[in-house]
């Protein structure tokens, strides 16, 4: 026999080191990896005590040499910072997070350190409620142009007129299939459920995240993604207790399990999505055609933001198209922003996980921030997930 | 002779200091504040307000299932951890030889070097499809499925927590006066009776201090099920990160964390009270 | 034909990887008797007790109990019951379940009134009725003795193995300990093993002494035999004190020996080899066999260095010239008409027949000066 042994291995040695550290890194839903590990926070702490960030030589006029931004793994070209510091000076700590309630915590408890950080669209008007983020100086943002922004995804960041946050990308929230173990078409959420329990029983994902699976389930009924109706929450509890048994798994760390084949279909966000189909041709990407969620990140300034000059030149510069391009490409996600649109290559443009046809955006909704606080809701998911 | 006494007060005082203000800073302050916190109430966008209220401590059966499938994963886990450390404790202790015991101690322990959560990955990778799965498809067994279910939780828990679990039943059996088993022996009694009689029974202070220390930590344990199990089995573990860092409701969590460190007082007094009247009522084998 | 012996070693090596501990043992133990296996640490006493017991299997040669050869048999099946060093009692039981444990043990089952009637009959036997439910860490070290003596006892073992079982007590209780086992031993009849480095225990309680040495049996004998009619140097010196003088044989008439001493004095010894003219001896003189008077009376002059009165005797050390310090041990007589000075001149003399001689380099290797540890 002439075939090397390691041609039967499902895997070289190399290889497994590089998943390994892959999944160590993150290409893990954010919320999973470090939620579970406080990561964020350890990191946060330890860069600031350690003095890990870099003294520069220099520094730009009342900006001071450092700040921190609080964000999510994976979700910057992390050129952009190191260019940033070469122009201004100014060194940034990235902290990442798993979680907006993670965020939320921890600014609500006070001295985050941040002078910028990404919240999503349905967490801000919570956050101008508590009184802890900035109005912004929009004078202070020369490269924001928010004529070019389209107005879908900046709804969200203004409250009665005062801009609180400004965009940087956006996404869906639909689900990924591996279409050579699950061959039939599905185009709708209720596909996704009749198949979690028949062809797919067993190896089917769901969000550990119960804005987006109890949203899904309501989108079984055709319910509000945000419905908060205790006759409609008692439908899609039903649902959820009736597929829980044929799950694989309640995560939102679905990469790993998708590309290892053990799961074969999951829901999924856009930039996972455009991942797993980029890295295996044979997972799709489908949005659910009755609808479900669309999401907006956005920047934002904390009030007791402690570098808040920087924090602004920091933010101005990450609206500079040409910086944002590069963002986007190293991310993943649709940009907002038509000037960012225009300098991204055709085959991202043209890519329908990223920019879906519009017949399938439109029924799509925001996340509300009452769907995300509400009790019940959160009691819901606590009764599926001990079911 | 009175101020004597008064100095050797104010050493000791200084001697203890740092530790009891350790204790206090890093164990009763955060027991206090999740105290109060198990009295207040949610304020409207997360987070607690303060308040006098029993309402968490009456909402506790809103998370029973959690309760319940704890209170069988914890002990049940330690029990099969049990199983498994107690031979290879045996072998170490009374059967390995002298100048290879040290080094296979070593090798029990070394894994603990490494994060938890580390390794429980590497088992995701060994359990998931491109590991053993992968290996079984080679030989002809497709689609077998390891990963996310019972028994990689078991696996996880076992394998997570199986150095705690053999230190102290190889210190105790380590311990054990090996003349008492030939006594057994020439006293008439089999091997059986004998490892039944006296070395279980005198290591039994060992595998108490194990058993309640593993199942102490199962109590509180959310990372295995979550990675191993697809967080399909909902412990009291996964119920506390939720109610902290997802819904944010923190007195209840807070409710549930005092429940939980009461029960964890009561598996500890028990398993001392236990051990203490097996071994023969001499606390000094309980260390 | 005599009775089939208790316990019998044939041919019995004991080899621990290169290290020999037992060599090419012999011994027929008959029914009844109290033996000991006496000598120094190391001397491979134990490791015979634990070949009975089963703990050891011999390298060559077999054990057999009651003529049955044990080969191959594990402790619990062998007749015979251990009292361990430190006694090793189940620190878990109390004193009565201790004692029960081997009945526990027993095939077919003994029923629990059955058991506890005899764990109270041997409670009452070793005096200690009414300690039954007592901690075993509550037990003095004599009561603990006396626990692990019941629960060998209780078990009938056709022979009682004794693992130094007197170390741990103090001199007052070992004395005792010594007078109830050897009353037991009568009593119950059945043959006691003891194994201990002590000489005086040996010979005092012990029917026979088997005196062991570098793995080898060097003299198995009354405790009398062994004491007046050692078999080598080692013996002599190791039971019993004993002065050992150097010499050369001059002289050679019969079972006698002339022996030059260092100092020129000769001397007449009984020997128990055969010895060649100009070889080295050593004679040994017992210290009870030497006889003090006035200068000029005897057959060596010293000086009393020093005296020890112990009442009943007296224990003087003497300093002779060119041969060095005898131990010599004097009846005292009342009023203590004979009793020296330290600093006095005496006159050293012996019955004819009390000296024995022995050749050199034969077990010396053993031998301690004990003369100098009793007198400082």
């Amino acid at each position: 026999m002439s075939k090397s042994y390691r041609d039967g291995l499902p895997i070289s040695p190399e290889k497994f080191v590089d998943q390994l550290m892959r999944l160590k890194r993150g290409s893990i839903g954010r919320r999973e990896f470090l939620g579970l590990t406080g990561l964020g926070i350890a990191t946060a702490v330890m860069a600031r005590e350690l003095g890990i960030m870099p003294t520069p030589a220099f520094a730009q006029e009342g900006l001071g040499d450092r700040m921190s931004i609080a964000t999510w793994p994976n979700y910057h070209d992390p050129a952009t910072f190191e260019n940033f510091q070469a122009e201004t000076g100014v060194a940034v700590e990235v902290n990442v997070f798993g979680s907006n309630e993670e965020m939320l915590a921890k600014l609500q408890a006070g001295a985050s350190g941040w002078s910028l950080f990404v919240p999503t669209n349905y967490t801000i008007s919570t956050y101008k409620k508590l009184g802890i983020i900035e109005a912004l100086d929009m004078a202070k943002l020369a490269n924001y142009d928010g004529s070019q922004e389209d107005p879908r995804f900046t709804g969200e960041g203004t409250i009665d007129g005062v801009t609180y946050a400004v965009p940087k990308n956006w996404g869906t929230t639909g689900f990924a299939v591996n279409t050579k173990k699950l061959a039939k078409p599905m185009t709708s959420w209720k596909e996704f459920w009749d198949t979690a329990m028949a062809e797919g029983d067993g190896r089917t994902m769901v969000h550990d995240y119960q804005l987006t699976t109890i949203g899904n389930a309501l989108k079984y009924f055709g319910f509000s993604f945000n419905s908060l109706k205790p006759d409609e929450l008692a439908k899609a509890e039903e649902l959820l207790l009736k597929v829980k048994p044929h799950l694989f798994a309640v995560s939102s760390d679905y990469q790993p399990s998708m590309r290892a084949g053990d799961a074969w279909m999951t829901m999924c966000w856009t930039n996972d999505g455009a991942q797993l189909h980029r890295d295996i041709p044979e997972i799709a990407y489908v949005l659910g055609k009755e609808g479900g969620e669309i999401w907006t990140d956005f920047y934002a300034i904390p009030k007791d933001a402690p570098n808040k000059p920087a924090g602004y030149a920091l933010l101005n510069y990450l609206m500079n198209p040409k910086v944002a391009v590069r963002e986007h490409l190293a991310n993943g996600a649709p940009s907002t922003d038509a000037r960012v649109n225009a300098l991204l290559p055709k085959e991202v443009l043209e890519n329908p996980i990223l920019y879906p046809a519009a017949d399938l955006l439109k029924p799509l909704e925001f996340g509300a921030a009452a769907t995300l606080t509400d009790p019940g809701r959160a009691e819901l998911m606590a009764r599926f997930k001990s079911a | 002779m009175r101020s004597n006494v008064l100095r050797h007060n104010l050493l000791t005082a200084l001697l203890l200091g740092p530790a009891t203000a350790w204790l206090l800073v890093f164990l009763v302050l955060p027991f206090v504040a999740i105290a109060v916190f198990s009295v207040g109430e949610r304020a409207p966008e997360g987070g607690y307000q303060a308040a006098f209220t029993l309402a968490q401590y009456a909402n506790l059966p809103a998370r029973a299932t959690a309760f319940w499938n704890t209170m069988v994963l914890a002990p049940a886990g330690a029990l099969a951890c049990l199983l498994v450390a107690y031979p290879v404790a045996y072998y170490l202790a009374l059967r390995a030889p002298e100048r290879w015991r040290l080094i296979l101690l070593a090798l029990v322990v070394i894994p603990f070097w490494t994060s938890l959560l580390m390794r429980t990955y590497a088992w995701m990778y060994v359990l998931g499809g491109r590991g053993v799965p992968a290996l079984l498809a080679y030989v002809g067994m497709e689609d077998v499925r390891l990963i996310n279910t019972p028994g990689a939780v078991l696996l996880g828990t076992v394998y997570g927590y199986l150095p705690l679990m053999i230190l102290p039943v190889y210190v105790s059996l380590e311990r054990l006066d090996r003349r008492l088993l030939e006594a057994s022996a020439d006293l008439g009694a089999t091997p059986i009776s004998t490892f039944l009689g006296v070395t279980l029974r005198l290591s039994l202070p060992g595998v108490m201090t194990g058993f309640s220390l593993v199942m102490i930590l199962l109590l509180g344990e959310y990372l295995i099920p979550t990675l191993l199990g697809g967080g399909k089995v909902f412990f009291i573990g996964n119920a506390l990160v939720d109610l902290f860092l997802q819904s944010r409701n923190w007195p209840f969590g807070s409710a549930i964390a005092i429940t939980l460190v009461a029960v964890s007082v009561v598996v500890l007094l028990a398993a001392n009270r236990i051990s203490t009247r097996l071994s023969g009522a001499r606390r000094v084998d309980l260390i | 034909m005599t009775a089939v012996p208790d316990i019998e070693f044939r041919g019995v090596t004991k080899r621990y990887g290169s290290v020999i501990a037992v060599s090419g043992i012999d011994l027929a133990i008959p029914p009844s008797a109290f033996v000991a296996l006496l000598g120094p640490s190391g001397c491979g006493k134990t490791t015979c007790l634990r070949m009975i017991g089963g703990f050891e299997q011999p390298s060559e040669g077999a054990v057999f109990i009651r003529g049955h050869d044990m080969a191959g048999t594990p402790p619990y099946r062998r007749p015979v019951n251990m009292v361990f060093q430190q006694y090793a009692l189940f620190p878990h039981l109390d004193v009565e379940d201790n004692i029960a444990y081997g009945l526990r043990q027993a095939r077919p089952r003994l029923s629990s009134r059955e058991i506890s009637l005899k764990a109270g009959e041997a409670l009452a036997m070793v005096r200690l009725a009414g300690y039954g439910r007592r901690k075993i860490h509550e037990l003095s070290g004599g009561q603990q003795q006396r626990v692990a003596l019941a629960r060998a006892l209780v078990n009938k073992p056709a022979v009682l193995l004794l693992d130094e079982p007197l170390a741990a007590l103090d001199k007052k209780l070992r004395t005792d300990m010594q007078i109830e086992l050897q009353n037991l031993q009568r009593e119950i009849g059945i043959t006691f093993v003891l194994v201990t480095h002590d000489q005086e225990e040996a010979l005092s309680m012990s029917d026979f002494v088997c005196v062991m040495n570098g793995g080898r049996i060097v003299q198995l004998g009354q405790p009398s035999e062994i004491y007046d009619e050692p078999a080598d140097l080692f013996v002599a010196d190791f039971v019993g004190k004993t002065n050992l003088l150097s010499g050369k044989v001059v002289g050679l008439s019969g079972k006698l020996v002339e022996v030059a001493l260092a100092d020129g004095t000769v001397i007449a010894a009984r020997k128990r080899t055969s010895m060649a003219q100009g070889e080295a001896v050593s004679v040994s003189l017992r210290p009870e066999s030497l006889s003090l008077g006035a200068p000029g009376s005897g057959r060596l002059n010293g000086l009393v260095r020093n005296r020890i009165f112990l009442g009943s005797t007296a224990e003087y050390a003497i300093e002779v010239q060119g041969i060095g310090t005898l131990l010599a041990k004097a009846d005292h007589l009342i009023g203590g008409g004979n009793l020296f000075k330290p600093g006095e001149p005496v006159a050293i003399g012996f019955a004819a027949g009390t000296p024995l001689a022995f050749p050199e380099n034969n077990g010396t290797n053993q031998r301690e000066n004990k003369n100098v540890e009793i007198i400082s």
